[in-house]
Parts: C-alpha cells; structure tokens; sequence
C-alpha cells in the first residue's frame, strides 16, 4: 500500500490553548505516599480476589479444598521417612516428629509464598495490560492468598502435634503463634515485593529462587537440631541471623518446648521483616510504570 | 472555530504530541549482509534481531466533556494502541495524555473470574476499579438490570454465552459513571434489545458531561451514537471531524481499497489528511504531574 509511500501531506495546524490546571497524566507514578493511600483503597479488593481463589483453588480436584489439608500431611510424611528415618537427622532431639513438621510446615509456607509471589507481575500481564490500579496490589493478593490458604494445614499441624506421642500440651504460648506468623508474612511481603519487581523484567530469576529457597531450607535448621554446629562459628552465626531459622525455633519454643522465645530472636525477625517490607514497597513502587510493559 | 488558534476551557482528555513505538522481535534477515562472524553471533544468542514498528506516528487531539468520539480503521490502523495509551495502559513513547481523570475501558474485565457466579464477578470487577464494598451493594441492583441477566446472575461465569458475558461486563465496567470512558469493541455482541439498553446507558453517560471513546468497525454505532470521528491508518492520523464527513471519507477508502484502486485509495487517504485541521498543544496553565 505504500507503493507511492513518500510522506503524507501535513494538515493545517491548529494552535490550540488548553487550560491543563483540572487534568493530570494517565498513568504517571503517584509519590510513594499516595501510592500508599490507594494501596489502602484498594484493599477490599485484595481481600476478594484472595478469599475467592482460595476458595476455588481446588475445585477441579476430587477431594477439593480437602488438599488444603493433605498436602501438609503428606510432605510431613515424606520429610520424616527421609530425615527421621533413613537418615536419622533427629537423633537428640525432644519430640521429632513435632519439631519437623512445624519446621516443613512453616518453611513450605515461606517457599511457596515466595514462589508464587515473586510470579505475580510477569504472570498477570493481562490484567496488569486491561485496567490502571496500583501494581502492588498483585503481589499483595498472592501473599494473602497462600496466608489464608496456610491456616487450615496449620490447624491440622496443631492437632498432630497434640495427638501424637509424646503428646504436647496447649499452653497459652501457643497464641504467640499469631505475632510469629504475622512477622512471617510481614517478611515475605517485602522479599516477594523486591523479587516480583525484578521477575517482572528478568524472568529467568524465577528459576534461580527456586533453587535459593532450597538452599535456605537447608541452612534453616528444619530437619535437623541447631546444636550440630555448635563447633563451627560461620554456619552458626548465619543460622542465628537467618531470619526463617527464627521463625521455626520461635515457633518450636512456643508450641513444643513450652518456652518464651528471646526477646533477642524477636528482635532479629522484626527488625528483618520491616526493613524488608519498606525497602520492597518502595523498590517495587519505583518500577510502578514499567510493570506489564515491553 | 477559529482557522488558526482556538482556546478550549472544558478539555477532558488531552493528547499532547503522543506517539508509540514498539520493538519486537523479528527473523527477517538485514539484507545489507552483515560479515559472517556477526551472523554467527546473532545465531548463538537468544536475543531476536529487533525491529521498530511505529503503531502511532506523533498526534494531538483535544476532547471535551459531552462528546462521544468514534475511532475507525482498519486493522492495525492504531486504535487499540491509542485506546490503551489513553487507558494508562501504556506508556507513549513521546508526549502525554493528560486527562481530568483515570479513563476507565472495559478491560477489568482481566479481573473477572470465570468460575465465580456473576454476582461474586460483580463485586470483584467493581471493587478492582476501586470502589468501596458499600458503593458495590448501592450499585448492585442497577448492574443486574443493565445486564439483563435475570437468575443467571447465580450461575457461574463460565456457564454464560459471550453474548450474556459481554452484556455483564459491559454492565459492571460502566457501574462507576465513569466521566471518561473507552469502548473499545465492546458493544458488536448483544442483541438488539441489549443495544437499546446500551444506547440509553451511553446516553446517560453522555449527559454526565461524560467524553466516550469508542472503537468499532460497525459505521451504524458509530454514526447512532458519536458526534466526533477520528480516522486512523497504519498509525497516521487522517481525519478528525463530524461523523457523516468522515465515515463517508473512510468508506470511499475502503470501497476503492476492495476495488484494487490503489492510487485512488491512496488520494483519498491524502485528502483526508490535507483537509484535517491538526491541533498543537499550549497550555495556558501547568497542570498536577499524576493522577492521584
């Protein structure tokens, strides 16, 4: 067609004023404060839109939400053949099989969390191509989506814990659980925000936080006692900063051992989960324009 | 209208000098014939060889409150490209959209969920555009009307025709009394009663002093329900004017296209874009940088 493809004829111009002070630009990035508010507005809708996926997350299986249930039966299972069983990683320590399922319980809740977070953006370019809102709601919803789907398999961990021998007692530690779980998600929102920015424009990384979420399984005492590596001062000390190995022994202290935490691990996980939180909103919020574009 | 300067104190949309490109990847081969050892490069790398596609050449328009603005073009004319840069969707290469506030298309629509009944999709799509659970229950009723879905609200999304989806999407996109709106494609499903239903709803909206952007490829709704038509092809702007002068511009167009007059399709697409009066942006005041 543009066979006589020289330029088109230019139109007359028109000069036109306009008077701009009512109008601002589509789809500018809002300071990091009014990127907050609307977060805010928005957070019945990320309420919904995770109730209603956790609702619907199974309804193709047979046994539906019954999986909620399952999966952490079976992985639990699976864990203790291997470690306590063939392996026999749980040698001197009190009550094994609690101590590993609290531990793969709750590390299996960071990794997926993580996982699935850190997809959120470059999973959803359809959405994120169809209509404006604040990005961050995406990453967002993923998080409270895997935290609300996490609470009936955590029921269901308490319950074990509790039935078998040698049977646990509830104490009133057991509600300490609430604050360790919800710096947990703290945590994780900000390390899903950091990463979900960077997927969203190098996709490969996915696969490279798959492979760093198993290391960290390995460096965060799950299957294996702490005092192992009493003699040897840098894993020590890497276990004693690492924030998912004080999340598993705070939790373990309350529910098994029947102990307060320290006031030095509740400090470390804090101070983690809110210096990550805020320097993943912002990271995040910096690259508000370029999400779902080319 | 003045021939060379006008003032416009009531603008809803501004689109300032805006044009997209786009890189994508191609396997055309550069026929310059680049040395071997570059070929050979390019081979072991993943990258694709990139080319630009210009999907909308620099344009300026105005609109004002109470106008429907028909935009046509054949495929790939940059319709679509415009309607997502005026969406936010996108950001243009140059320029900007400055608007009075967020445009909203039916695309949150992406938010729906298929395996929710139509009344849970209701509250999810009008609460990821932002409204508050009191203003969902307020603006139930009237979706389910416009919808005219009756008790298949209660069913499943996935179970709807396209017909019925559309009509409910369409419904819940256009619950917010949005003062800016894009319908891009949206209203060729539907049966005629639905139109009816349509027509009174754009109407409506109209008179809100609303600006309505619609895209479609069906002269009858764009000659029922506009009163400005642009003309776009291969992301040139062509013609910007009352409906029955443009589209009888465009129809000759495609008439001498399905002829295979070229030459006289060509001539008529360079009348059009002579005749056009293009508009150049002053602004008179500086406007706030985003929209909150």
């Amino acid at each position: 067609m543009n066979s006589r493809g020289h330029t088109l004829p230019e139109p007359d111009v028109v000069e036109t004023r306009v008077s701009l002070r009512t109008l601002s630009e589509v789809g500018g990035r809002p300071t990091f404060i009014d990127y907050l508010v609307r977060l805010w507005d928005y957070r019945h809708f990320v309420f919904f839109d995770a109730r209603a996926r956790v609702m619907h997350s199974h309804v193709q299986d047979r046994l539906g939400s019954l999986w909620l249930i399952l999966n952490p039966l079976l992985s639990g299972a699976t864990y203790y053949f291997v470690f306590g069983v063939m392996l026999g990683t749980g040698k001197g320590i009190e009550n094994f099989v609690a101590y590993l399922l609290i531990g793969v319980y709750l590390f299996n809740f960071s990794t997926r969390t993580i996982n699935a977070a850190s997809r959120s953006i470059s999973g959803n370019l359809r959405i994120l191509r169809a209509f404006p809102f604040p990005r961050a709601v995406l990453p967002l919803a993923s998080n409270l989506r895997e935290a609300m789907s996490m609470v009936p398999g955590m029921l269901v961990v308490l319950l074990l814990i509790v039935a078998f021998p040698p049977a646990e007692v509830i104490s009133e530690k057991w509600l300490l659980l609430v604050p360790i779980l919800v710096l947990q998600t703290t945590f994780h929102l900000g390390v899903s925000l950091i990463l979900a920015r960077i997927v969203s424009f190098a996709r490969d990384v996915t696969h490279l936080v798959a492979f760093a979420m198993r290391v960290w399984l390995y460096i965060s005492a799950v299957f294996f006692s702490p005092d192992r590596f009493a003699d040897h001062p840098i894993i020590k000390t890497i276990l004693e900063i690492n924030p998912m190995f004080r999340v598993l022994d705070m939790a373990r202290d309350c529910l098994i051992y029947n102990r307060l935490p320290a006031t030095q691990s509740w400090l470390i996980l804090a101070l983690w989960s809110l210096v990550t939180l805020i320097m993943g909103l912002v990271f995040f919020w910096r690259g508000e324009e370029s999400y779902g574009r080319d | 209208m003045d021939a060379t300067n006008q003032f416009v104190s009531d603008p809803a949309v501004v689109i300032d000098n805006v044009s997209m490109t786009y890189k994508v990847a191609t396997n055309e081969s550069n026929p310059s014939g680049d040395p071997a050892w570059s070929k050979l490069i390019k081979r072991l790398t993943p990258g694709q060889r990139m080319a630009t596609v210009h999907a909308l050449k620099p344009m300026s328009m105005v609109a004002s409150h109470g106008e429907t603005i028909g935009v046509i073009g054949r495929n790939g004319s940059g319709k679509s490209t415009l309607m997502r840069l005026i969406g936010g969707n996108e950001r243009p290469t140059t320029g900007s959209v400055l608007a009075t506030n967020t445009p909203v298309a039916l695309g949150v629509s992406a938010a729906l969920m298929p395996d929710l009944p139509g009344e849970e999709n209701i509250h999810l799509g009008c609460l990821a555009m932002g409204l508050t659970p009191t203003q969902v229950v307020a603006k139930y009723d009237q979706i389910v009307e416009l919808s005219g879905l009756g008790s298949a609200i209660h069913l499943p999304m996935k179970s709807y025709s396209s017909g019925m989806s559309s009509r409910l999407r369409f419904a819940i996109a256009t619950a917010i009394d949005p003062e800016i709106l894009i319908l891009d494609e949206a209203l060729n499903t539907g049966d005629a009663e639905f139109s009816q239903r349509t027509k009174a709803r754009m109407t409506e909206l109209r008179k809100q002093a609303g600006c309505v952007f619609l895209v479609s490829h069906a002269m009858e709704s764009i000659r029922d329900l506009c009163n400005r038509v642009i003309w776009l092809d291969k992301g040139d702007f062509l013609h910007d004017g009352e409906p029955e002068a443009v589209i009888k511009l465009y129809e000759r167009f495609i008439e001498q296209l399905r002829r295979g007059d070229l030459a006289g399709a060509d001539k008529t697409k360079r009348a059009a874009r002579r005749e056009m009066q293009a508009v150049e942006i002053q602004e008179s005041e500086r406007g706030r940088r985003s929209i909150r």
